[in-house]
């Protein structure tokens, strides 16, 4: 018997929180006649642009079972120094962008390295380290921000590709790298098997530290490539830049069907999520939400999400 | 005179008035309703004030128009120029006729702000310091001459002498960053009073009890603090009391919080050096309300600076 390709397409596990994604864009486009302009599309998409780059960062390193709560700090502290090698030092825009991106993913490597060689908690661990590098920020910074970023990298944050937002022109490419990495490569099949088991992974002849160090690195990178997209789009390095990236992609990554013990989940079901986080800030605006209530309305929305995605997985997907 | 003359300066001719009717127009046209955002810093009490001067600048026009005037009050729920400036573009989504913002970092918010204008929606700062050469229209106080009272008036508690410390507020803050640099020079200008410590708090009421906490603790022998924002002096005064050191270490406070107000009629605070949030507020709506019918408004307009004590703050 031919398997009905509609039940194969509602089998997909990222169907539940594409149709609550979708259920949002409906009923905020019906109450709202300002959420499907461009112009209001445009600032979805580039709000989620910087949220998502960390989001594909932690929700590889969930797959692997592993947390980084200093992402967030990691792309303030490459923004700062990278405002600081531009205007402090002088040195060549695209010099100081690369040199921060290496940053990025040399504190990744630090916390990589802490993980696997002192057998120490990700979790536990990153809280001290965004200690450390948010530290540093305000050491070097005093917490003034560092203006007249050069003109010349600005349309990496302002500027727009055909109408979409750059920021999220560079986060749909890295998507689309970590996506093909994740799917149809060795190394994210060995991110699965290390997540879903890993001293069953070790038996199999992975190199599991590796794995996870290099997964930590390119963490530190996207949140590096995060902060100085940020400091292209202000225009300037502001030492608060990351400070509200902690939580979001993590809480993304959950909705998406990203599993925080690991072996489950996909860049792109984050992103999702974190599309649905986005959204939300974005209405809770548009329909003029009281302050005090914000919070009320996007964890009620949140909950509805995810309540939507476990019910679909279990009566459609047949998932127990 | 040849022709292209002639039909030039007929061109001239006839457009001139109209220019002059332009000019004279503004504020001619009544709208039926209007609709302005008012965005602070952050969810803070000080500016739930503002929002009810706004409120009641609202109230004023719809009772002398006839037209209706909507306040949307949306605010970041972090001191974060990153989600300040998403508000800001959400906003500018909506087309509102006005936006009142107090600026989290001005160079920060420069992009979000530039972004509104050239969409056409007028942009009026208050609290805070406009970006450096955009021409808006910014309500407020002199920050510096606010921290001068305070700094003055704990020097004269004190008998100009003596350890004394300085909660920062947010340091990115231009407001608060202007009157951290004012407290510190009048706390040199006198020799025999020395700064020994200074916190951050974040605006943030909790903070600034801890690090008022720790700071008593690391420095014995201090006898006085001043702050930068409205969160500080409330934190503060939680150490001070807490500590046990109520009459011993003074205090001037910042604003008119009503925490504030009770700390000075417990006897925890001398007083309060304060802004006018409520002015603040009602100003900025009455600044939209002018630029959305095309009137220009004025580069500054100062609501000045209070004194509070426990004669004039009532029971």
């Amino acid at each position: 018997m031919q398997p009905n390709p509609f039940l194969s397409v509602l089998r997909n596990p990222l169907v539940g929180v594409f149709i609550a994604l979708l259920v949002i864009f409906v009923i905020s486009a019906v109450a709202s006649p300002y959420f499907l302009t461009s112009y209001n599309m445009s600032v979805v998409a580039r709000s989620l642009a910087f949220v998502g780059l960390i989001t594909i960062g932690q929700s590889m390193l969930m797959m692997l079972g592993e947390l980084d709560l200093s992402l967030g700090v990691i792309g303030g502290l490459c923004g700062v120094v990278s405002g600081m090698l531009m205007i402090n030092l002088g040195l060549n825009p695209w010099v100081a962008l690369l040199a921060c991106l290496l940053l990025g993913a040399a504190l990744g490597c630090f916390n990589g390295l802490m993980v696997t060689v002192l057998k120490l908690h990700s979790l536990v661990l990153t809280i001290g380290t965004a200690g450390v590098f948010g530290g540093a920020n305000l050491v070097l910074t005093k917490g003034v921000a560092i203006t007249n970023i050069p003109k010349e990298i600005q349309f990496l944050g302002r500027g727009d590709l055909f109408g979409v937002p750059m920021p999220f022109v560079v986060m749909l490419i890295v998507l689309i790298i970590a996506s093909f990495v994740i799917m149809k490569t060795p190394f994210g099949r060995y991110i699965y098997a290390i997540g879903d088991n890993t001293p069953a992974a070790r038996m199999l002849g992975i190199k599991v530290d590796t794995v996870r160090v290099l997964v930590f690195t390119i963490a530190g990178m996207l949140a590096a490539l995060a902060g100085l997209l940020m400091v292209t789009r202000l225009g300037t390095a502001q030492p608060s830049i990351g400070e509200t990236w902690v939580l979001p992609p993590i809480a993304a990554s959950v909705i998406g069907g990203v599993a925080t013990t690991g072996g489950v989940g996909t860049p792109l079901g984050a992103i999702l999520g974190a599309a649905i986080i986005g959204v939300i800030e974005n209405i809770i605006v548009l329909f003029g939400v009281s302050p005090y209530w914000q919070g009320v309305v996007s964890g009620f929305i949140v909950v509805l999400a995810i309540s939507f995605d476990s019910i679909s997985r279990r009566y459609i997907r047949g998932d127990r | 005179m040849n022709k292209l003359t002639v039909a030039l300066l007929t061109t001239i001719a006839i457009s001139l008035p109209q220019v002059a009717s332009a000019a004279d127009k503004a504020g001619m046209e009544k709208k039926d309703s209007y609709r302005f955002v008012i965005i602070p810093k952050v969810v803070h009490p000080w500016f739930d004030l503002v929002n009810d001067g706004a409120k009641q600048a609202a109230a004023v026009i719809e009772a002398q128009t006839g037209s209706k005037v909507k306040i949307d009050y949306s605010a970041p729920q972090q001191a974060d120029v990153v989600q300040q400036n998403q508000i800001v573009e959400s906003s500018i989504s909506t087309r509102p006729d006005g936006i009142a913002i107090d600026l989290l970092d001005a160079s920060g918010n420069r992009a979000s702000l530039e972004e509104a204008i050239d969409q056409g929606i007028q942009v009026t700062v208050f609290d805070s310091v406009p970006p450096e050469g955009m021409k808006l229209t910014s309500i407020g106080n002199d920050f510096c001459e606010q921290a001068e009272i305070a700094s003055h008036r704990l020097a004269e508690l004190l008998g100009e002498k003596g350890e004394v410390a300085i909660m920062m507020g947010v340091p990115t803050a231009p407001n608060h960053a202007i009157r951290a640099e004012c407290h510190k020079k009048v706390f040199e200008s006198y020799p025999n009073m020395k700064v020994v410590a200074t916190g951050i708090d974040n605006d943030s009421i909790e903070t600034a009890q801890k690090q008022a906490a720790a700071i008593m603790q690391a420095n014995p022998n201090l006898k006085g603090w001043v702050a930068c924002d409205a969160a500080g002096p409330i934190g503060i005064g939680q150490a001070i009391q807490e500590a046990g050191k109520v009459g011993e270490v003074k205090m001037v406070g910042l604003d008119n919080l009503p925490e504030m107000l009770q700390l000075i009629r417990d006897g925890v605070a001398d007083s309060s050096s304060s802004t006018k949030p409520q002015m603040q507020g009602y100003w900025a709506v009455m600044a939209m309300w002018q630029q959305s019918i095309g009137i220009e408004t004025p580069k500054y307009l100062d609501t000045g600076i209070a004194v509070l004590t426990k004669d004039n703050i009532g029971e």
